[in-house]
């Protein structure tokens, strides 16, 4: 018989049935499993033009390179992007509800989402959870008040400034920018400057690497160079690792045979090719 | 238990703070043994925390012409440890004129780690050289001076991840075939190379390059290579 | 403040100290009355413990166009809570068609400073002028008490220049004696504490409004240096 039970559609929010239980766990040397973190690099400025967002490419488990070439540039609107350091499901969750709520914003307005708006509705969301959500993020867009840079910190501070960055290499970052940066910089100036600042995080933080990210927001469009640059390239082993036929021990061997039932011959009509 | 409950570090907003004498410096070891050499490798990357100290700081130490040691953990026990042990093998050559064999420097590695059993050298010991007879031999050691005679072994930051691979390729386990001849030179530095190459895609504190010493009957031969840098 | 609270359940202990902590206001901040109206101020550091994270933060926050309050302790805890108030002042000046009183939205900051006390760190200087009562001074420090002075100076680098302020205070300065008062007492902080630091940044607000001004590191008055 069919089941006739009804499917229960989970309630929203986060559920914290297990809390009780990974405590107790803890207690008796169980600690939880770690999350994959992107120690990062992540920085943003405003230039002649409109905003530019960069990032590395390496995620993290503790000292192990989790993801080599991970996505640190989210999209949150069509003039807003915004690159995340800090545990990656959040980032990734965080930045996915933060884009549906935005768009479905700007359908209810029929206007371009501010940058303001997005940045309220993240620390807003961020104070609510007190840092339990770890996500540190630059946002970075363009709207009808001009360009905006903004970071926005796991437990729910925001600053908006002309250059930021976040992330454990953030202050390799920020060494660059600090000495680079400029009020109206040309595009290729900026692309330069975001290269250098992110190359600074990918060579002297560890939990930083891989390669650059950039995003470019203009009032015209959003571009997303991926990669900009590749700044390491993948070292080349020397032997080959494929194993030669047979090398796999045979502990037993049974052959069970297909026995044969009937045979049937079916010819098949030939198909003329089709040149239409 | 009133003290346990005042320790009790789950109270919100609430943080202990200790220091340890102790520190992590990183960096990777991997040696391999023939029959008439001893092959043994070290990346160059030191490391504190997120940061990285140094590009080429070589952890390989040559104690005499034919036997080198490679040492990984704690940077400030690798230099104290490692003047100490040339210290003593100056003294036992100047009392027997001669210089200790690789054998020999491996009891002594030994007996200097568990002497400090319950303040150990926080450090992993490779030992690679050959013995009296000419053949390539290595040992690898614990903290607290565990010895162990390999034919070939990974050690520090990524040895837990190398050991599999070396095992495999040098050991030829779980593979059908049995017991093998004794590895190769080429081969030797062909699988060293590509385990560093491996670690140092996975392994955020190995890097930069690899020091590579071979010990034959002629003496020890240096190499360099250089690894991805981020 | 320079109080910070680890966050243990989401970021690992073997990163170092600017990456766990929470982002801080290790602050200087100060206000006036004066006949007419008050003069609020501000350094401009925003830490994470070592780290300066913002070099040039405005801590003087606005509520309404004639109060503005000055922020100390947690980024996150002051910010949220500016934001709350300023909602409720905005809705409270549209329901009573005038503009609320300081000593209304000293009210609100205290209440929610009360009842969060045990998650909050926040130490809040709420000023400014209004028509029945002039220029005004609310001090609402950590546990969520509301008092009124004649002056007030709060963060982690007030501690220092209690002395300098109770020695130099005098009843019925006027404007330009209070700027000046403002800027000396935060340029003393500043060069002590060492989490108060950049510009200073001041505001004057009077029945026409606020005024801000900001002064640059290098021409803040200087005193012994040693």
């Amino acid at each position: 018989m069919a089941s006739t039970k009804v499917v229960n559609i989970p309630k929203g929010g986060f559920s914290f049935e297990n809390c009780q239980r990974n405590n107790f766990m803890a207690k008796q040397g169980f600690p939880a499993p770690k999350a994959v973190k992107t120690g990062t690099t992540i920085a943003g400025f405003i230039f002649k033009d409109g905003v530019i967002l960069g990032a590395d490419t390496r995620a993290t488990e503790g000292n192990i390179v989790a993801d080599k070439n991970c996505f640190k540039l989210h999209y949150m609107a069509p003039n807003i992007y915004c690159a995340g350091a800090g545990t990656a499901a959040d980032l990734e969750m965080t930045t996915l509800q933060m884009s549906s709520q935005l768009e479905l914003h700007r359908l209810n307005t029929g206007r371009q989402v501010k940058v303001a708006t997005a940045t309220r509705l993240l620390k807003q969301m961020l104070f609510r959870y007190q840092g339990h959500i770890g996500a540190a993020l630059v946002l970075g867009g363009i709207d009808s008040s001009g360009p905006h840079v903004c970071c926005i910190y796991p437990h729910g501070s925001t600053d908006s400034l002309p250059f930021v960055a976040m992330g454990s290499g953030s202050l390799a970052a920020m060494a660059f920018l600090e000495s680079g940066w400029k009020p109206d910089m040309e595009l290729a100036e900026a692309k330069v400057l975001m290269r250098n600042a992110i190359c600074g995080g990918i060579f002297n933080d560890l939990m930083s690497g891989s390669h650059v990210d950039l995003c470019i927001i203009t009032r015209e469009k959003a571009e997303m160079i991926r990669p900009f640059e590749v700044a390491n390239v993948k070292g080349e082993r020397q032997g080959s690792y494929r194993y030669p036929l047979g090398c796999t021990a045979t502990l037993s061997t049974r052959v069970i045979p297909i026995e044969i039932e009937s045979t049937v011959v079916r010819p098949v009509a030939e198909e003329s090719m089709d040149t239409a | 238990m009133f003290g346990q409950a005042i320790l009790n570090d789950n109270l919100p907003g609430a943080k202990q703070h200790h220091w340890s004498p102790y520190t992590d410096n990183g960096g990777t070891i991997v040696a391999v043994a023939g029959d008439d050499f001893a092959i043994i490798a070290s990346d160059t990357r030191l490391i504190q925390g997120y940061s990285i100290l140094s590009r080429e700081q070589t952890k390989l130490f040559k104690l005499s012409e034919q036997t080198v040691l490679g040492v990984s953990g704690c940077w400030c026990d690798v230099l104290t440890f490692t003047r100490t042990l040339e210290a003593r093998m100056k003294m036992y050559l100047h009392e027997h004129l001669k210089p200790m064999s690789t054998p020999a420097v491996a009891q002594l590695v030994s007996t200097m780690l568990y002497h400090k059993r319950f303040f150990p050298y926080y450090v992993s010991n490779i030992v690679a050289g050959l013995d009296q007879d000419g053949k390539g031999t290595l040992y690898s050691y614990d903290p607290v001076g565990h010895c162990e005679k390999n034919r070939y072994r990974a050690g520090g930051a990524a040895g837990a991840m190398l050991q599999p691979l070396l095992d495999n390729q040098v050991g030829l386990k779980n593979m059908k075939g049995g017991v093998l001849p004794d590895i190769t030179k080429e081969k030797a530095l062909m699988v060293i190379k590509d385990s560093f190459i491996s670690a140092a895609e996975r392994d955020t504190s190995t890097g930069d390059g690899v020091i590579i010493n071979i010990i034959t009957k002629s003496g020890v031969e240096v190499m360099h290579f250089p690894l991805r840098k981020d | 403040m320079a109080c910070m609270m680890s966050n243990m359940s989401t970021l690992d202990a073997l990163s170092p100290d600017w990456l766990t902590s929470e982002h801080s206001t290790g602050t200087s901040i100060m206000a006036v009355e004066f006949d007419g109206g008050v003069v609020i101020g501000a350094d401009s550091r925003t830490s994470t413990g070592a780290y300066v994270a913002n070099r040039v933060t405005d801590k003087l926050t606005k509520i309404t166009n004639h109060i503005y309050c000055c922020r100390s302790g947690s980024a996150a805890d002051t910010q949220a809570i500016a934001d709350i108030v300023n909602y409720h002042l905005e809705f409270h000046e549209v329901q009573l068609g005038e503009a609320p009183l300081v000593k209304t939205a000293a009210s609100v900051f205290q209440e929610l400073c009360y009842n969060y006390r045990d998650q909050l760190t926040a130490g809040i200087i709420c000023a400014g002028w209004d028509r029945r009562h002039g220029g005004q001074v609310f001090n609402i420090p950590l546990g969520g008490m509301c008092v009124r002075q004649p002056f007030a100076i709060g963060g982690s680098g007030s501690t220092y220049v209690f002395g300098f302020v109770d020695s130099n205070f005098k009843q019925g300065m006027n404007q330009d004696e209070c700027v000046q008062f403002v800027l000396k007492t935060l340029a003393l902080a500043m060069s002590r504490d060492g989490s108060s630091g950049g510009v200073v940044r001041l505001g004057i607000i009077t029945e026409d409004g606020i005024e801000r001004r900001t002064v640059l590191g290098n021409e803040l008055p200087r005193f012994y240096e040693g």
